[in-house]
């Protein structure tokens, strides 16, 4: 940031002054959360109206606003005006990502038993998942970077942004298909698990985890404790199968330069 | 939906409360940050092209101290659901994190991506779901192991 600084508009500066500090990415997260949380309680809970989708949602626009009528780039009103509070917020993802040992810990009873069954299912399960997702992408008329920065996005982002870079995808398109997957599964789980009759506690764990990462997992734990724990070692154990599986499979697809 | 699991949450905390005493809520931060703490030291000893973030290996440390009993759970019981209750809120700025590649997401090529995501989303969860119960069904068959996994959940619900 410091080099690029001499680069600044006048404008650039003079929002940095303002805007700059942390706390206006804090208060702007909060903001549109709860206007997030306003919607869903008129909407009746109506999909859409997640408050985490609506705060995405609501968020970026905000933001772009902001680069309208300011005249800068979008990616200039993210990185130095919203991201100085963001990353505050993002942090705590950390403690709250290793907080999932505790769900896992309470249904150790299932871990201890099913853990063969549930490694071999996220092995499988994935390997078949990759033939769709690449299929699927082909005839959607994606080409090869494209498909590859899709295949690994089961991963946590940082994995799965370091395995894209491996197989000549573009990471930042896998971050965004990590960040999507589990602002989806957050909005749509219950719905698709009504409609795919997905009734099975500790297989709709293990997707929730594999679809929605920790995100997922918290939505998972909202159904249930199985669902919850098979979740949290879904997140865990799909991001070394991951690592394991997605590189093979793409060179065996010849997506791999 | 919040509610419901609020009441899940809450009945837990019933259920487990006359038999355990939990840790003051700076001490369960305490253990968090420990656990954090030691996590990033052993994240950066993983090589480049074999990543594993400090969360994960936090979630595993945490994981085993409490499989080991060397942490009981109601030391970080609190703090920790607290965080996982706060988990779609802290994802607000990963989601906002977007405005920087919206040039990704603009023209045909985009909406392609955006459509190619959706469908990897429900195929990862539909197919490992199927998958598990497909391997839990053949474990039925062939092995005759009994799977009362199913009968627990309605104990929470």
């Amino acid at each position: 940031m410091t080099a690029a600084a001499t680069n600044f508009t006048a404008t650039q500066l003079m929002l940095i002054k303002f805007l700059g500090t942390p706390i206006f990415g804090i208060c702007l997260s909060i903001l549109v959360f709860l206007l997030g949380q306003w919607l869903f309680k008129i909407g009746k809970g109506f999909f859409l109206f997640q408050p985490l989708f609506v705060g995405m949602v609501l968020g970026i626009f905000v933001l772009w606003c902001i680069a309208q009528i300011f005249k800068v780039t979008p990616a200039f009103v993210f990185t130095s005006l919203y991201w100085p509070g963001g990353n505050i917020l993002f942090w705590f993802l950390n403690p709250a990502t290793i907080a999932f040992a505790i769900p896992l810990y309470k249904r150790n009873d299932i871990v201890k038993k099913y853990w063969f069954e549930i490694f071999i299912s996220l092995i499988i399960g994935l390997i078949i998942s990759l033939f769709l997702i690449f299929y699927v992408s082909k005839a959607l008329g994606l080409n090869n970077p494209a498909i590859a920065s899709l295949l690994p996005q089961a991963a946590t982002t940082v994995i799965a942004m370091a395995i894209s870079g491996a197989i000549g995808g573009t990471p930042a398109v896998t971050a965004m298909a990590c960040i999507l997957n589990a602002v989806l599964i957050y909005a749509l789980a219950n719905w698709l698990l009504k409609i795919f009759r997905l009734k099975e506690p500790i297989g709709a764990g293990l997707g929730l985890g594999t679809a929605g990462h920790t995100v997922g997992s918290a939505k998972a734990l909202q159904l249930g404790s199985i669902q919850g724990a098979m979740a949290a070692i879904a997140v865990v154990i799909i991001s070394i199968v991951v690592d394991l599986v997605v590189p093979t499979f793409a060179q065996l697809m010849g997506i791999m330069k | 939906m919040a509610d419901k699991a609020k009441d899940v949450q809450s009945k837990d905390a019933e259920e487990k409360k006359p038999e355990t005493k939990e840790a003051p809520i700076l001490i369960q931060m305490g253990i968090f940050a420990a656990v954090l703490f030691v996590s990033s030291l052993i994240s950066p000893l993983f090589p480049k092209s074999f990543p594993v973030p400090t969360p994960v290996i936090g979630l595993i440390i945490l994981y085993f101290l409490l499989t080991l009993h060397i942490v009981k759970v109601e030391w970080v019981d609190k703090f920790g659901t607290f965080m996982i209750g706060f988990i779609a809120f802290l994802f607000v700025p990963s989601g906002i994190q977007l405005t920087a590649s919206l040039d990704i997401l603009a023209g045909l090529n985009g909406v392609k991506l955006i459509i190619a995501i959706i469908l990897a989303t429900v195929i990862l969860l539909v197919v490992v779901a199927y998958t598990t119960s497909f391997i839990f069904w053949i474990d039925k068959k062939v092995f005759h192991r009994e799977i009362k996994a199913s009968e627990n959940v309605e104990d929470h619900k």
